[in-house]
Formats: C-alpha cells, sequence, structure tokens
C-alpha cells in the first residue's frame, strides 16, 4: 500500500503551477550548451563583480571620442578658457537633477580629466562609470546588477553581458525622448471598420 | 498500452486502481489522476503508456503514409480520402514520370510529393526533421533560386524559456512590432503582427476595452501608459488541448509551436486562446525577396501557407540559437527581459524573485510564461 511521495505531478511534466515546476527542474541544473559569446560581435567587454554578482559591461574608454583627456587638457582649466585655443566641449548642456544638485564637477574634477569622481571626491574609474550614478539611483542600480533594469547583450545565454548606464543614457541629458512610434498599421484600421 | 501486446486500450470503469486513485488524489486535478497517489501495481511508467493512448492512440507509432492509410474507415471516406490524395499525387506522378519534363521539374514533384504525405513534425524522428527541412530548403531553391537556412533544432536540455516585461519602462515606441515583423517573415499585405502595444489610461488599470493598441501620435503620451501582449507560451496552454489534429503543442522548453504543414485552419486555438495570441493567414503571406529572413526554423519563421494559424514563437530560430528574440533586442527601453527559467542565475530568474510580477488572467490557470512587473 505504499504511496510514492514525490513532487505532486500530474502525468509527465504535469506541476501545480509553473512556480513548482520552475523550482523543482531547476533543483539539478546543469548550465547549457549554447553561448552569448558569438553574438557579442567586436565590443570589448570588461568583466565586473558588484555583491556577489558578476557579468560582462562595454568598455567605455575606447569609445569615448577624444580619451585621454589629458591630450588636450594639459594645463589648468582656468588657461585653456582663454580666447586664443579652440573651443571644446560647447555642445555639452547638463539637463540632468537641478543646478542646485549637479554641475561638471560633481563627476569630473579639474586635477584629474582622466578619471571621475564620487561625491566624497574618491576616484571612479571611466570604465566603471556606474558607480557614479548608483550614488543616486540606488533601486535603478540594485534592478540592473539583476537584470530588471537595462539592456542584455548578445542573448539569454550565458555568459552574461548587460549594456551599462551611459550606453542608453548620456549622462548630460539622460532622460529618453518622446518620438513618433515605429510603425502604423493601416490594415487593422480597415479590418476594425 | 500495457505491455502484454495488446492493440487496444481498456477504460477500466470499474477496476479498483483507478478509481481510488482518482478519488484519493487531494491535487484538485481529475485528468489523467495524480502520480503521486499510484499504487505500485500501476507502476509510473505503465501508466503514462495508458496516458497517451488513451489520447492518441495509434498515430503516434505511425507516421507518413501510415496515419492516412492505416486507418480502420468504411468503403465512401476511405474513396474520399483517396480521391483528394490522388489528386495530387497524380498531379505529382505525371511529371515525375514524364520524359518530356526537365529534371528539376521531376525533383519539384518528388519533394512535393513527399511533402504532401509527410507526418506530424510532432512525432518525427530527428532523422525525419533533417528530412523535411532538407526538401523545403530545396524546394525554397527551385522555386526561387535563392537559399535559405532552415533549422531543426530540438528544444535543449535544462532549458525553459519565460519572458518579463516591464510597464513602467514601455514607452510605446513599437520597435519591437517593426522588430518582430522583420524578423518572422509576417505578411506584409495583411499587416499580421504578433505583438501588440496597448495605450492605457493611467488610474484605470488594465482596462483593454478602452486601450488602443493602434496609436499614432508622439509617444509616450500624456497621461498614459503601455503594455504589450503577444503569445505568453502558456505552461498549460488552452490553445493545444483544442486542436484537432494536434497540430499545435508545447515543446520540451516551453514553446507553443505549431506546425504549419499540419494546421488544417480551423481556429479553434484562437477561440481557445484568453490573450488574442494567435493570428491567422486569410491570404497566401507574402515577403518581398530582399526583405526575407533566411535564418529561419522550421517552427518559426519559414514561410507560411495561406489558412494556417501562426504566432510569436519568442523567435525559435534565436532562442534555441542562445540569442534573444528579436523584440528583446529591439526594445530601445530595457522593458524586455528573457531567459531561462530554469538557470537560478539568470537575469529572468532575478526578475521572478525580487520584483512584484503578475500575469494577466492568472486566475484561468494557464500559467502564461510571460510575467509583467514594475520598477
Amino acid at each position: 500500500m505504499a504511496l510514492f511521495i514525490s513532487s505532486c505531478k500530474h502525468q509527465e511534466n504535469e506541476y501545480h503551477s509553473i512556480t513548482d515546476k520552475i523550482e523543482a527542474k531547476s533543483k539539478d541544473y546543469h548550465g547549457v550548451s549554447v553561448s552569448s559569446e558569438p553574438y557579442f560581435g567586436d565590443i570589448d567587454l570588461i568583466k565586473i563583480s558588484e555583491d556577489g554578482q558578476s557579468f560582462l559591461i562595454p568598455e567605455r574608454k575606447g569609445n569615448i571620442k577624444s580619451y585621454a583627456c589629458t591630450e588636450c587638457h594639459t594645463k589648468p582649466l582656468k588657461q585653456m578658457q582663454s580666447k586664443d585655443l579652440k573651443k571644446a566641449h560647447w555642445n555639452i548642456s547638463i539637463k540632468h537633477a537641478g543646478a542646485n544638485t549637479m554641475n561638471c564637477i560633481t563627476c569630473h574634477s579639474s586635477n584629474n580629466m582622466d578619471d571621475l569622481h564620487s561625491l566624497t571626491g574618491s576616484k571612479i574609474d571611466f570604465n566603471k562609470s556606474y558607480k557614479l550614478c548608483s550614488q543616486c539611483h540606488t533601486e535603478q542600480f540594485k534592478d540592473w546588477k539583476g537584470g530588471a533594469h537595462g539592456k542584455q547583450i548578445g542573448g539569454w545565454a550565458p555568459p552574461r553581458a548587460s549594456l551599462t548606464c551611459v550606453n542608453c543614457h548620456n549622462p548630460h541629458n539622460p532622460a529618453f525622448s518622446s518620438k513618433w512610434p515605429a510603425r502604423f498599421n493601416t490594415q487593422k484600421i480597415k479590418e476594425r471598420k | 498500452m500495457s505491455d502484454d501486446g495488446k492493440k487496444w486500450f481498456k477504460l477500466n470503469l470499474n477496476s479498483k486502481h483507478k478509481q481510488e486513485s482518482s478519488s484519493a488524489c487531494g491535487c484538485g486535478k481529475t485528468s489523467g489522476g495524480c502520480n503521486s497517489h499510484q499504487k505500485e501495481d500501476f507502476n509510473e511508467e505503465e501508466f503514462f503508456e495508458a496516458a497517451v493512448d488513451a489520447s492518441i492512440g495509434d498515430e503516434r507509432k505511425k507516421d507518413g503514409f501510415d496515419q492516412v492509410f492505416d486507418v480502420k474507415m468504411n468503403r465512401r471516406s476511405a474513396f474520399k480520402k483517396l480521391t483528394a490524395s490522388l489528386l495530387i499525387g497524380a498531379g505529382a506522378v505525371t511529371t515525375s514520370c514524364s520524359v518530356t519534363t526537365g529534371k528539376d521539374d521531376k525533383e519539384k514533384a518528388q519533394i512535393d510529393w513527399e511533402e504532401q504525405f509527410k507526418g506530424n513534425y510532432k512525432l518525427m524522428t530527428d532523422d525525419e526533421k533533417s528530412g523535411t527541412v532538407d526538401r523545403l530548403v530545396r524546394s525554397y531553391q527551385l522555386r526561387t533560386g535563392k537559399t535559405i537556412s532552415m533549422s531543426s533544432k530540438n528544444a535543449a536540455e535544462d532549458v525553459l524559456f519565460g519572458y518579463a516585461f516591464n510597464i513602467s519602462k514601455c514607452q510605446g515606441y513599437m520597435d519591437c512590432v517593426s522588430a518582430c515583423v522583420e524578423e518572422n517573415n509576417q505578411d506584409r499585405n495583411s499587416q499580421m503582427q504578433y505583438i501588440r502595444i496597448h495605450e492605457m489610461d493611467n488610474g484605470k488599470g488594465f482596462n483593454f476595452n478602452e486601450a488602443d493598441d493602434n496609436y499614432y501620435h508622439e509617444v509616450p503620451a500624456e497621461g498614459h501608459f503601455y503594455m504589450g501582449t503577444q503569445c505568453f507560451h502558456c505552461d498549460n496552454p488552452p490553445c493545444i488541448e483544442v486542436c484537432p489534429v494536434q497540430a499545435t503543442w508545447r515543446e520540451d522548453d516551453g514553446l507553443v509551436v505549431v506546425d504549419y504543414d499540419w494546421c488544417v485552419g480551423c481556429r479553434y486555438c484562437m477561440a481557445a486562446c484568453p490573450y488574442d495570441g494567435r493570428r491567422f493567414n486569410w491570404s497566401k503571406p507574402e515577403v518581398p525577396e530582399e526583405e526575407m529572413n533566411r535564418n529561419q526554423h522550421y517552427l518559426g519563421n519559414r514561410m507560411r501557407k495561406k489558412g494556417v494559424v501562426e504566432k510569436c514563437t519568442f523567435c525559435v530560430q534565436r532562442s534555441r540559437a542562445g540569442k534573444n528574440p528579436a523584440c528583446v533586442e529591439a526594445c530601445p527601453t530595457g522593458a524586455r527581459v528573457f531567459g531561462n527559467l530554469l538557470d537560478p542565475k539568470s537575469t529572468i530568474r532575478w526578475v521572478l524573485e525580487n520584483k512584484k510580477v503578475f500575469r494577466l488572467k492568472e486566475d484561468l490557470g494557464t500559467e502564461p510564461k510571460f510575467w509583467y512587473y514594475m520598477d
């Protein structure tokens, strides 16, 4: 009269709920044979580890047109603002928080152009600029680390690679602008008449 | 079917173990009984065999010709079936036997003949699957002179696909819809779209009656939020239950797929789907040759026929290769998360475990593998 008591399955592969199924089936997860690597293309990726989650993000410095900054910034800022030098960064205006909260030197430092700095003045590498954003945007940072915010590169298969903050948001003007939808379905209008 | 070689299935209405097992089951489900309450004298394997037999019977052991010809029927229906098939066959035979037709025509006829009498994809062995895929590729080449690649890649072990949609992030740009249409070779004339983006009024919740899924103005519009629907790849899909020919089923990696060559176009599945996830080809789907996506899968974006049902497959041609579906890749806001539900370290699992998630019409018990969440 022995009953076998295992998970309460109904026929094969049937569980009470999808959460039961996920829990039961992922117990002996062995990994998959497919990989995202072939789809990374020629993006340079660097590995980061934050609170036990480690994944890849795109390298940044190589994509900043005029990095390293010190190639131009050879003199203190005061001297560079003289009239005889070529103008630079004239097109950057900050639309990020208010002037009360942020200005250039919240992130950039005048004495070390090649790095960013935190609110307390410690050095932050341009490649890890997310550390700068995460000082205020703590919830977004948490979601990004987990994968609920932001976008994946390649595919779902491991290794995980994610875009970093500045790949989608312009740090000087981070909001997304409104635009027209990509398409309009004229057939649907006809069908519903 | 039990192991004693009997060719029929006994209902065993008065049988002791059947009755006991169904009444003793506290699991709420009556269909098929519950494995955990089975007595040892009716072991799991036998029970599964019996259950399979009761539902599809002899069909699982027969394929192709057998499924068509090896059935008991009266003379009238036999003649009907034969004439229908012969009409197609006769065309093929005359072309293939004629001395005047070219080599290509003969090959075309041979392919048509074999395709006409192939079995249900679900029941095919891997060899048969690659056989039909090769025929379809060759047939396309003979007809258009262009080459496509078509995969018959099966579901991988340890994979169960799941999807999450962030309704706080979606801005209604519809880049996903465009990417989907291009990726999946959807009919351009009828402007078929698997994905719908619904523009909803703030403060009214998910009110589909007042939502607009075909807006055309600058987005995001003031006072609105956006949410997308498509096939949710339910784990308990009502659409596959109603299919009279078993042309649609759930694969082991959770994808609900359609064999376009087995579908008879009755559209029961469309009626059964509570989410409006399926689309019907009222006309022959057409895609301009230069816009055709040549990276195809038998169960995915290969060209459909007139009169068959199709739907989102989570881009089976991409997802089984490790990529994200086209909609996920195209979304500029990162509102779409896709991944392997069985991988405890996947981002989709993180979303399910750490965000407040919900699904549409959860009370129906369809168990969609498509969750919504907010920031």
